[in-house]
């Protein structure tokens, strides 16, 4: 087992060399660069956007750009530099981390927390009114785009005279030691942003459990521990669902690059000081080494998710083994 | 022994004569350190303020900096800018007129070359450090000529290819010396933030040897000590919260006061929230959580229903004082490679009969809510009171399909296969391609209209909407036919001229009249353009205001005249505000009056 975490660490250098490659090919493609958004700035003159241009080695060919970013990283362990903030892009990221995966993994942990249970209830009611009703809920769930449930939620709060919305706190408790009051208001607001965030994910997460498990219910072990008289509860519980859990690991390795990157378009929406919005402005400013940095990053946990979601597949299933 | 008494003697002596020597040097410092305050200007004021409080406002984005010359950001802009940061003069924030500021007075020498500013007395920066002509020398001669600063204003104060330079003349007096005349001189001055040498010097290039060029733009990033952060502002930065808020504090040594002579500002906190989502932002205010601020069309019918039905907020629809964005305008590709096309572009009677056939009553109606006007030409509109030429109101060509025909006819375009499309003398049909921004719901109405009313006269045009930022490349590599475009524009047409001069990068419609390395390319240059060229240039040099709106008012006529590009609408500036903060009002111009340090919360 040791030898194979190694291994798959070691298959990722080359990996994580091709990402970065193509990460920095497509951003390059994109026209324009970090300057050319200053010469409709009534502030700035021409001759100003090309003295910037070349200072940051914009005016280098790309490829000496990459080396250069490369062997920053290489070196010293120096992710670069933000054009727009003047300042290392590990810091920058590293300020907006602790939000960040704080309300993603609060998400995650609703969309399990419902999605799991709710599921199996789905499966083993097959055909009911409530699998009928959950059914129905799940496919709005899905259907619906996150940014929209988000707005229409600040919309229900706002037409019912509430005032959390938008942001994690009220404008008095932004900045403030931590306390009661700030907890409860921190609450108050929370709830929208994992709500918006997680339906969609327990939605889907819902209807693949219910099909797993209705598939395991088919099979003939099913019935042998039925017909063995064990009770309903240990045949679902033990039998069935540790079975059908299976391919859901696989989609929890998967979600770990959403712990940063995941729906930005719900984060601006709600205004959460997170770096998804972040990352979409600094994608639109052109600010390039902090685009690749948080691409390298979130392609590296997305590797990092897959070896975990394989580690916890041998661990819950004795059948699979790694040499 | 004899030394000893006489020391013993002499001791209380010297020790008075001290004292005395201190208690003059004392009273003398703060004799001549007083404070001369400022009376703001009375037209910012309904009544008389009532101080403390707290004003919260949206702020669209994360600042990227809180160094305003080390940083391009207009985040940055809007929380340094006028609150933490100040300049020698000012304009006025209704009529545009420059008033004094930290300079108190100011000389002209008769030649035009030397201003000599007199500082105002006392003034001392947020840490109560006294304001001196160091600080003056140092912010124009170490940092804004700084060429590896990223906001600098090194072509603001170069002049003829000459650098403007700044020598302290005492403690309260500077002089700038001028390579020639240079009319919007003050006009730049109003926009060039003092910042204090006392705390920046160390972090400043040449200064510190020690540093590389460009050191100063890693001074005051987002992650700076606050506190050594100062300005001669009415607020003074207190804390920031990552991408959530800033928070500014009254500055207890703020040098200008109320009508009665009350210190301002009158609120005791200014908070920034960052929100960069508009709808978000609507919802924050309307839950009272923002005081004040700016709204798009769209969403002012739904706002002034709201005060008509007695809401607790205030609407308003100002007259346009905002020079950003510019009039939205139509530009041709005067380099257009097709010949045929090429020329029907280049003639007047073309761009005429493009003007006569826009409705822009129906543009301002349909697409603007009512929320526009007609506007001036190049970024001057009527409320700019140092600018505006009313000659060109009856300039205007009036909405008429028949006289727009009528000019095409006379071109020889006329469609001959009768497909309901005109000809061009090649056969080819008169067709071009209008590029708009498509993320810009005004922008790419107007696109669709403007295709609609043409193709009644017989041109046909095809629609590419892209996003504005593409809209902008395409426009700055000549790849386009006709396009839709909005710039960032100044009061003073001098500080735009890079935009409506012929020779620059931002002249886009006829990127011929530059050459490759930046230079005029005068064989390019149309007969009309000589003269626009001509006219700036002289704008440029003259020194007094009156010859310089003569210079300007041609440029205006000529651009009514000529249609180098076809202007037509201005939006209007467009704010809401709770009704519990008093001093937010309009004038009987209609210009919005706001203004951070005369608002107060009742």
């Amino acid at each position: 087992m040791f030898g194979y975490i190694l291994r798959r660490f070691l298959y990722m250098i080359p990996m994580m060399f091709l990402i970065s490659v193509v990460c920095f090919v497509v951003i390059k493609l994109q026209p324009g660069e970090f300057g050319s958004q200053y010469f409709e700035n009534p502030r700035v003159s021409a001759e100003a956007v090309i003295a910037l241009r070349h200072r940051l080695g914009l005016d280098r060919p790309a490829y000496e750009q990459y080396l250069y970013w490369v062997k920053g990283i290489v070196t010293r362990g120096d992710f670069g530099y933000s054009f727009a903030y003047k300042r290392p892009v590990g810091e920058l990221i590293w300020e907006r981390m602790a939000w960040t995966v704080a309300v993603s993994s609060l998400s995650i942990l609703f969309t399990w927390l419902v999605a799991i249970p709710v599921g199996i209830y789905s499966a083993t009611h097959r055909y009911s009114i409530g699998d009928h009703l959950l059914t129905f809920f799940g496919f709005i769930g899905i259907s619906i785009p996150s940014f929209f449930l988000a707005l229409a939620l600040i919309y229900l709060v706002v037409s019912t005279g509430g005032t959390a919305v938008g942001g994690l706190f009220s404008p008095q408790y932004i900045g403030q030691p931590w306390s009661w009051a700030k907890f409860v208001d921190m609450m108050n607001h929370l709830w929208i942003a994992v709500i918006a965030i997680g339906t969609a994910g327990t939605a889907s997460l819902l209807r693949q459990m219910r099909s797993n498990l209705l598939d395991v219910l088919g099979a003939q072990y099913v019935t042998t521990a039925r017909a063995k008289g064990l009770s309903e509860r240990v045949v679902i519980y033990k039998h069935a669902v540790r079975n059908a859990i299976n391919p859901l690991i696989s989609i929890f390795g998967m979600e770990l690059p959403e712990v940063i990157s995941g729906t930005i378009i719900s984060s601006i929406v709600l205004n959460l000081p997170t770096i998804g919005p972040f990352f979409y402005d600094a994608l639109l400013n052109h600010d390039q080494y902090l685009v690749m940095t948080f691409l390298m990053l979130s392609a590296f946990l997305m590797q990092i998710g897959n070896l975990l979601a394989d580690i916890l597949l041998a661990w819950a299933d004795p059948r699979i083994t790694y040499q | 022994m004899r030394l000893m008494g006489h020391r013993r003697n002499r001791a209380p002596l010297l020790v008075a004569l001290v004292l005395a020597l201190l208690l003059f040097s004392v009273w003398s410092v703060s004799a001549q350190e007083s404070l001369q305050p400022k009376k703001a200007p009375s037209i910012l004021f309904q009544q008389i303020g009532k101080p403390g409080g707290t004003l919260t406002l949206r702020l669209g984005a994360s600042p990227k900096s809180f160094n305003f010359y080390g940083v391009i950001d207009s985040s940055a802009y809007t929380i340094m800018m006028g609150n933490v940061l100040e300049p020698l003069v000012e304009a006025n924030p209704v009529t545009q007129v420059l008033e004094p500021a930290l300079a108190s007075s100011w000389d002209v020498s008769k030649d035009g070359k030397t201003v000599v500013f007199h500082l105002r007395p006392g003034v001392k920066w947020s840490d109560g450090v006294p304001f001196t002509a160091d600080d003056v020398v140092f912010t124009m001669e170490n940092v804004l000529m700084d060429p590896n600063a990223e906001g600098n204003s090194v072509d603001r104060f170069t002049i003829g290819g000459k650098q403007v330079h700044w020598y302290k003349v005492d403690e309260h007096t500077v002089k700038a010396v001028l390579p020639q005349p240079y009319g919007a001189f003050l006009q730049v001055l109003s926009q060039a933030m003092m910042v204090p040498k006392h705390k920046l010097a160390e972090y400043v290039y040449p200064l510190n040897p020690k540093l590389k060029p460009g050191a100063i733009n890693n001074a005051w990033t987002t992650n700076w000590n606050l506190k050594d952060i100062v300005g001669t502002g009415p607020f003074q930065l207190a804390e920031y919260t990552v991408d959530q808020k800033v928070v500014l504090t009254r500055n207890p040594y703020y040098w200008k006061v109320d009508p009665k002579g009350n210190r301002l500002p009158y609120v005791d906190k200014l908070v920034y929230l960052i929100v960069p989502d508009d709808q978000v932002a609507l919802a924050m205010f309307k839950a009272g959580q923002i005081d004040r601020m700016v709204i798009s069309g769209q969403d002012y019918p739904m706002l002034k229903k709201e005060e008509l039905a007695g809401g607790d907020i205030r609407v308003f629809r100002g007259q346009p004082v905002q020079n950003t964005p510019s009039p939205l305008h139509v530009a041709f590709n005067f380099d257009e490679p097709n010949p045929a096309l090429r020329a029907v572009f280049r003639d007047l009677r073309f761009r005429e009969a493009v003007d006569y056939a826009i409705n822009r009553s129906r543009i301002i109606d349909e697409i603007y809510n009512g929320l526009a006007i007609e506007s001036g030409v190049i970024g001057v509109q009527r409320t700019n009171k140092a600018f505006y030429n009313p000659a060109i109101e009856k300039m205007r060509h009036p909405y008429d399909l028949k006289k727009a025909a009528e000019l095409l006819d006379a071109m020889h375009l006329v469609d001959k296969n009768g497909d309901g499309v005109r000809e061009l003398p090649n056969g080819e049909p008169l067709r071009f391609t209008l590029t708009a921004a498509v993320d810009i719901k005004e922008h790419q109405d107007t696109a669709v209209l403007i295709r609609d009313t043409l193709q009644k006269i017989g041109i046909k045009v095809d629609l590419q909407l892209i996003k504005f930022g593409l809209c902008f490349d395409k426009a700055m590599a000549g790849e386009f036919q006709a396009m839709i475009l909005a710039f960032g524009d100044q009061p003073d047409p001098q500080l735009r001229k890079a935009i409506w001069q012929p020779g620059w990068p931002l002249y886009y419609w006829h990127r011929s009249t530059m050459t490759k390395d930046g230079k005029l390319n005068q064989e390019a240059l149309l007969p009309w353009e000589k003269t626009l060229w001509q006219l700036f240039e002289q704008g440029e040099t003259a020194m007094n205001p009156a010859a310089r709106k003569k210079y300007y008012d041609e440029v205006q006529v000529l651009f009514m005249k000529e249609l180098p590009v076809i202007f037509l609408v201005k939006g209007m500036d467009l704010s809401a505000v709770h009704k519990d903060v008093g001093n937010a009002f309009q004038t009987k111009d209609g210009v919005t009056v706001w203004t951070n340090y005369t608002v107060f919360k009742k």
